[in-house]
Formats: structure tokens, C-alpha cells, sequence
């Protein structure tokens, strides 16, 4: 059981905080004095009102807030209409993991900015079509390890989650007996252990 | 960009999921200064951009550098605070998994604030299992539902005297093969010593 | 002779109890799930635990000195290792969860406090909560001590996903359960019969779950 993965609200996720790492376009609405650096295409010490310029997500949140904001944050493309066409005419063939490695999270964040919820329909719908297909995989140990590569990184925990529990359940269906195991941390130690004594051999 | 460093910090623990990574004192250092600095300016600007009573002034010049030097410093604590935090959370899971004896390669991963931490968590996890019962039950056996009351397991090392709850004493030798009650070998089992036979 | 009898005694010892070992194991058993499934932590049961534990000492000491040939003595053992792991279990589970949300945990408990409300709490856990939040603290202090005044501690949180899906069946027949669906305009109602068993968010349930209407399957 983790509680490590909860999104509400989880100051210390790294999930969250790598998600938030994300770049999205910003207009900036005002003049920003000695913040020039910002943006590598210019040498100049301010950052003028009205440069276009690809933010992390955390900046972008904070400066877009509040009574004058600073910055005017926009979709990112993935989630604008060439894209989203793309999700709804198949989501199942789409490589989510190239169009970002946090795709639901990032669009969590962003939906807000599209006052029409079309980022919200997407959200829901490349989810609830590509759900079924991560089952099929989590239950299917056979199946192309490739397709695990197309997926983004909560779907990589749902698979993962399936997987480990279609397994467990297999164990025990053909054993029925749980093997006591080394605990994760023990054995990750043993084999860490045993790649350093392989390279202390080695020199 | 800002915050860059602190956010390779957990791009490094995040890498190493189920181990911990030796504590990467050079990085921390370089986000200290950086947040130092940042808060510096912070204040000389935030002096700058408030009014007689102290309040900020939205139409002043510096307003909006000084937003973006606040959420700077917001992102850079963040990020070195779940460096740690989760750190902990690790060490944490091995007070269950190893016991209250950490491996010394493990603990030369770590820095003396966290060896102080394993140590304080391992002495309250103690003082609340005593409080359980008359006696004290230990938490750290019984991990899953029995199924059968003997197992067969093999000695994966040279462990050598084990005692067992009725007195009688094994020589444990690496490799050896063992009939015993559940109870009795699901620490050593955890820690690795033993490993369960199906 | 001597040591069957013994033996079909153990489940019946200590009779000033009120409970027999029967119905503890049942309302450590419903506990046990509750605390597996809600995604917060809910109002501890020493009582029960504390009950248990000195069955348990009480059936190993009795243990001891059944003949180990006894091949019922094997039977009896392993029903203690199953009553061992339910007790061992629950109790880390909210272990588990006073260390994720340690810093709510502790707030909400000095809101109930101050209300004269029933902590959820019993006081060795709350002593080990406390201790555990300070460590965190002091850990995190020592880290920032360059410049201690940029520590944002009212973000530094964890909070539980209050409204995740969990399965509850009720206990008893239940009308008008307000369905939270973060949309106060237009909430459902629902009512339960006994028995009953549905799929809701946590959030619409909490307070039944903690008087024990339902329980958590």
C-alpha cells in the first residue's frame, strides 16, 4: 500500500514536482526588470512586456495568478486541436509517452486555461480508451513490452499495479501458498552489492 | 532557469527508486546558495517595492521581478525539502526491512543528520512497540497472512548460532536446509538470511 | 486427557469478558478492513486490541505446555499466527498512515481536543506521532538553518485523496446519503437497505463508516 502517489495535496511528490518541471508557452504581460536571463535569446538585462517564452509549469502557475499577473500561460500543443483530433480519432495508437511524460498531470494543470473544457473532454476520454488496453496488458505477461513505451507515467503505475497483481494472483491459484520473500530494500542492496564487487573484480 | 539544480536532485533520487543514493552533499550545497542569494535580493527588492506601511505596491517597477524571485525560492525549497523528506521515507522502510542494525555500506551513503533521524525513529518505533500489551509485540514479524505452520527454507549465508523460541540452538552454514515453524524464520527471511523454499 | 480439555478451553478462557474470543476476532477482523481501505485514519480500538493481546499471551502460555506430538497443538498454533497477523497488521497500517499524514493527523486531533470531541489517536500512538513530527522538524530545520526564514510550512503537507472509490456494505437500512460529488448544487441521495453493498466515494460515507453503519469491504 503506498500513499506516496496521492496528488492531494502532496507537498514532498516527485512525481508532482517533476511533472511541474514541465515547460508551457507564457506571454508576458508585463515588463520584468533585471530578469533578461530568462530568456537565452537575448542579451538585454529586462525581459520585456509582451515576450513569448516557454516557462516550467511551477513558474508559469505562480506568475500567472493573483491580482496582476505577470505572465499569461497558453496550451501547450499537445493538448491544442491538431493534437487532441489526433486522441479522439485513436488514442489506443498514440505514443502518450512522446507527447509527455506526464500527460494527465500536466493537463490536470492546464485544463484550467481552456474555458471551452475541450482539454477536459480529452483528459477523460484518451483515459477511459486506453484504460482498457493497459489491462489487457497488465493481464497478459506475453504482450509486446514496446507498447509499455507508449505509456505515460501514471499508466505506467496502473500498469504496474495490474501487472503485480496478476501475477500475485497467478501464484497463488497454482500454489496457493504466499512465498515468504526478502523484503524490496534487501534485495535491491544484494544486487547493488554484487555489481560493485563485480566491478571491485574488474579493476 | 531557476531551480534547475534543486529539481536534479530529485531527478536523482527519482532514478533510484528501492535504493538509496549516496547523499549528494555538493548539490545540496549549490542550492543553498542558491536560495541564498535569491532570498538577498528578495529582501532588497521587497524593500524597494513596499510602500510606507510596509505593504506591496503593485504598480511599482520591481513588483513583478520580485514574484518571480519569490516563486524561485518557493520551487527551490520545495525540491531540496522532498529530497529529504523522501530520503527519510527510505531509510524509514529499512528500520522495517533490515532491522534497527543498518548494513555499513548503506550507512556510508548516508549524512550524520539522517544517521541521528535513523536512530530517533528506530528508538520511538521501540518505545511504542513496548507500550503494545503487557509485554510488547513486535510489528516486524508476522508481515503476511500464514498459510502452513513448518516451511523449508535454504541459508543463503554463513550466519552461524540461531536460538530458537524453545532453546534449541542451529548452526546456520550457507547453503544448509532447515524444517522449521513459520514464526520462527520470518525475520531472517525479510533480512535475507533465509530464503523460503516452495 | 488432561491437555484436550485444555485446549477446547482456550477459546472460552478469561470469561469476565464481556466479549467471547469468537466476537473480538469479528470486530478485529471488520476493524481491519476499515483501516485497510479508507484512505484517512480512523478512530483507534484499543480496547479491542488490548483484549486480544492478552487472549494471545493467554493461548501461548497454554500452548506451551501441550505436548508438542499433540497434533492439535499444530491447529491451535496456527489459528494464533492468523490472530497474530490480523492484530499486527491493523496496528501497522495505522503506523503506516500516522507517518504519511502525520502533520494533518496531529491538527485534526488538537481541533477535536479543543471541540471535547474523542481522539482518533490513543495516547502511545499520539506520543509516537508527536515524536515523529519533531524529528521531521528538527531534521528539516538543521537543513535550512542557513536561512531559516523561507520554510513554507503551511504547504509543507500531505494530505489523503479523501474522495477515492471504496466498497461499503451497511449494517443496518440507511436513507438519504448525501452523494458528494464536488458539485453542491446537485447532490444525489441514496438510500441503503441492510446488506446492501455499493461503490461510493469515501468523502459521502466518512461519518457512517466512523459510528459503524457501514463497513468497508
Amino acid at each position: 500500500m503506498s500513499y506516496n502517489s496521492s496528488y492531494s495535496p502532496n507537498y514532498y511528490s516527485m512525481d508532482d514536482i517533476l511533472a511541474t518541471q514541465e515547460r508551457i508557452p507564457c506571454k508576458f504581460l508585463q515588463k520584468v526588470p533585471r530578469m533578461g536571463r530568462l530568456n537565452p535569446s537575448t542579451e538585454e538585462n529586462d525581459l520585456k512586456e509582451g515576450t513569448d517564452l516557454e516557462l516550467p509549469l511551477w513558474l508559469a502557475i505562480d506568475c500567472s495568478m493573483g491580482r496582476q499577473p505577470v505572465v499569461a500561460p497558453e496550451l501547450p500543443k499537445i493538448f491544442k486541436e491538431n493534437y487532441r483530433e489526433i486522441l479522439k480519432a485513436d488514442a489506443n495508437a498514440v505514443d502518450l509517452h512522446k507527447f509527455s511524460l506526464y500527460f494527465y498531470e500536466l493537463g490536470s494543470y492546464v485544463k484550467g486555461f481552456d474555458h471551452r473544457q475541450e482539454v477536459h473532454n480529452i483528459l477523460l476520454h484518451t483515459f477511459i480508451t486506453r484504460f482498457r488496453l493497459i489491462m489487457d496488458l497488465a493481464n497478459n505477461s506475453e504482450s509486446d513490452p514496446s507498447i509499455q513505451q507508449k505509456l505515460d507515467m501514471l499508466e505506467r503505475r496502473i500498469y504496474a499495479a495490474g501487472h503485480a497483481a496478476a501475477s500475485k494472483l497467478n501464484k497463488w491459484l497454482l500454489e496457493s501458498g504466499a512465498q515468504l520473500e526478502a523484503a524490496v530494500l534487501v534485495t535491491n542492496h544484494k544486487k547493488r552489492k554484487r555489481v560493485d564487487d563485480d566491478l571491485i573484480g574488474w579493476n | 532557469m531557476f531551480a534547475e539544480k534543486a529539481c536534479n536532485l530529485i531527478k536523482e533520487l527519482s532514478r533510484n527508486e528501492g535504493v538509496l543514493p549516496p547523499y549528494n552533499m555538493d548539490l545540496v550545497k549549490e542550492v543553498c546558495t542558491e536560495i541564498k542569494l535569491l532570498d538577498e535580493q528578495n529582501k532588497s527588492d521587497g524593500a524597494a517595492v513596499a510602500n510606507e506601511s510596509g505593504i506591496a505596491n503593485y504598480s511599482n517597477e520591481l513588483y513583478p521581478t520580485l514574484r518571480v524571485g519569490v516563486a524561485a525560492v518557493k520551487r527551490n525549497v520545495r525540491c531540496l525539502m522532498a529530497y529529504h523528506y523522501n530520503r527519510l521515507r527510505t531509510l524509514r522502510t529499512m528500520r522495517w526491512e533490515f532491522g534497527s542494525v543498518l548494513p555499513p555500506d548503506v550507512k556510508a551513503n548516508l549524512n550524520s543528520n539522517e544517521i541521528e533521524w535513523f536512530s530517533k525513529y528506530s528508538r520511538s518505533l521501540t518505545k511504542y512497540m513496548m507500550s503494545l500489551g503487557d509485554e510488547g509485540l513486535n510489528l516486524g514479524v508476522n508481515l503476511r497472512p500464514p498459510k502452513s505452520l513448518y516451511i523449508e527454507v535454504r541459508c543463503l549465508v554463513d550466519y552461524g548460532k540461531y536460538e530458537l523460541s524453545d532453546g534449541t540452538v542451529l548452526l546456520l552454514k550457507k547453503d544448509s536446509r532447515h524444517f522449521l515453524p513459520r514464526s520462527e524464520c520470518e525475520e531472517l527471511i525479510t533480512q535475507g538470511v533465509f530464503q523460503h523454499i516452495v | 486427557m488432561d491437555d484436550t480439555l485444555e485446549i477446547d478451553n482456550l477459546a472460552v478462557s478469561e470469561s469476565e469478558d464481556e466479549l467471547s474470543l469468537e466476537q473480538m476476532i469479528e470486530v478485529i477482523e471488520e476493524a481491519w478492513l476499515n483501516e485497510k481501505f479508507a484512505p484517512e485514519i480512523l478512530p483507534h480500538k484499543t480496547e479491542i486490541v488490548e483484549l486480544l493481546l492478552g487472549q494471545i499471551t493467554h493461548m501461548e502460555e497454554q500452548l506451551q505446555q501441550v505436548s508438542s506430538t499433540d497434533f492439535k497443538k499444530g491447529i491451535h498454533q496456527m489459528e494464533l499466527d492468523r490472530l497474530k497477523y490480523l492484530v499486527t497488521s491493523y496496528l501497522r497500517m495505522r503506523l503506516e498512515k500516522i507517518e504519511t499524514f502525520f502533520t494533518l493527523i496531529l491538527k485534526q486531533e488538537q481541533q477535536r481536543t479543543e471541540k471535547n470531541e474523542e481522539p482518533y489517536l490513543n495516547p502511545n500512538e499520539f506520543e509516537f506521532a508527536q515524536e515523529y513530527e519533531q524529528s521531521i522538524k528538527d531534521h528539516f530545520e538543521s537543513i535550512m538553518s542557513f536561512c531559516p526564514n523561507v520554510m513554507d510550512t503551511e504547504a509543507q503537507i500531505i494530505s489523503p485523496n479523501v474522495n477515492s472509490m471504496i466498497i461499503l456494505k451497511s449494517k443496518k437500512n440507511i436513507e438519504g446519503i448525501t452523494v458528494d460529488d464536488g458539485n453542491a448544487e446537485n447532490n444525489d441521495l441514496i438510500d441503503l437497505t441492510s446488506g446492501s453493498q455499493i461503490l461510493i466515494n469515501y468523502n459521502s460515507i466518512a461519518s457512517l463508516l466512523k459510528n459503524g453503519d457501514v463497513h468497508l469491504i
